[in-house]
């Protein structure tokens, strides 16, 4: 299961960018060049199956699996950035994909609940309020 | 993109993880190189790795093979691999027959050939126990 906020979510003024994302889950950028390009979403998934239906592109991804396959996932669904939640260790050759495939990549310590509640609130949801798409 | 046509294969081997899925990588760049519309790259990228994954997954080597015209972009996957003994049953979401090493990976929920179908305007399975499968996609172009 997955869970995609931000297309019916109330926006904040401003498009949420890289740079937010990165802030409100205090993440640790791994590969970014450019934290200004604007997200459409977010996708908080530790099932790549998953991701490849729900995800829209220009999403970020919010997942606890560490592997090279969340990567290729990220770019062939068109995703804006992966963040790599609950502190997980990340190896290098996931980071140099990540180079290669020109994905950014940030690691944040928060759990993979508490990365997707911050991120809602970046784009605008509150708890019990519509707006905020969920998907099984 | 010209009216010629484009045609190009990819060798993918089982079980070989750290390569899964540079094929559909690939197939994805050499459409954005036609440039072809970004939605319709998109749907036919997420086919197609679909469609490698189940490969790696389940086969021991298999080919895909991709062939642009004007009107339609083909895939064309065919895998020696174990075959699937009822394509309607596989064709079901959320029926798998994954293993939890493969669900450790992110795969095996039962939607890929769902989601190759979702992603694609036609797809043709055919498939011979202990022999293999084969996908031919097809999206439209335009």
């Amino acid at each position: 299961m997955s869970d995609t906020v931000g297309a019916g979510a109330r926006p904040r003024a401003g498009a949420v960018t890289l740079a937010d994302v990165r802030e409100a889950v205090n993440g640790v950028a791994l590969w970014c060049p450019d934290d200004s390009p604007a997200v459409t979403g977010v996708v908080a998934a530790d099932l790549m199956s998953d991701v490849l239906v729900d995800a829209r592109s220009g999403c970020v991804l919010v997942t606890g699996l560490v592997n090279l396959q969340v990567i290729r996932t990220a770019a062939i669904a068109d995703l804006a950035a992966v963040v790599f939640a609950r502190g997980k260790a990340v190896p290098a050759d996931i980071v140099d994909l990540a180079r290669q495939m020109h994905l950014p990549v940030f690691a944040s310590r928060d759990s993979l609940f508490e990365a997707a509640g911050r991120l809602y609130a970046v784009f605008g949801g509150a708890p019990g309020e519509p707006g905020a798409r969920r998907q099984a | 993109m010209t009216d010629a046509e484009f045609v190009r294969a990819y060798e993918i081997v089982g079980a070989d993880f750290t390569n899964a899925g540079r094929a559909s990588t690939g197939i994805k760049e050499a459409l954005k190189d036609m440039g072809l519309p970004s939605a319709l790259i998109r749907r036919v990228a997420i086919a197609a790795y679909e469609a490698e994954m189940n490969l790696v997954m389940y086969a021991r080597r298999g080919t895909m093979t991709l062939h642009v015209t004007p009107n339609d972009v083909t895939i064309d996957v065919r895998d020696e691999g174990p075959g699937i003994p009822d394509i309607q049953l596989a064709m079901q979401e959320g029926y798998s027959t994954a293993t939890p090493a493969m669900r450790e990976m992110g795969f095996g929920a039962g939607m890929g050939l769902p989601n190759i179908k979702r992603n694609t305007d036609e797809l043709v399975v055919t498939s011979e126990v202990h022999r293999g499968t084969t996908l031919l996609m097809k999206v439209h172009v335009g």
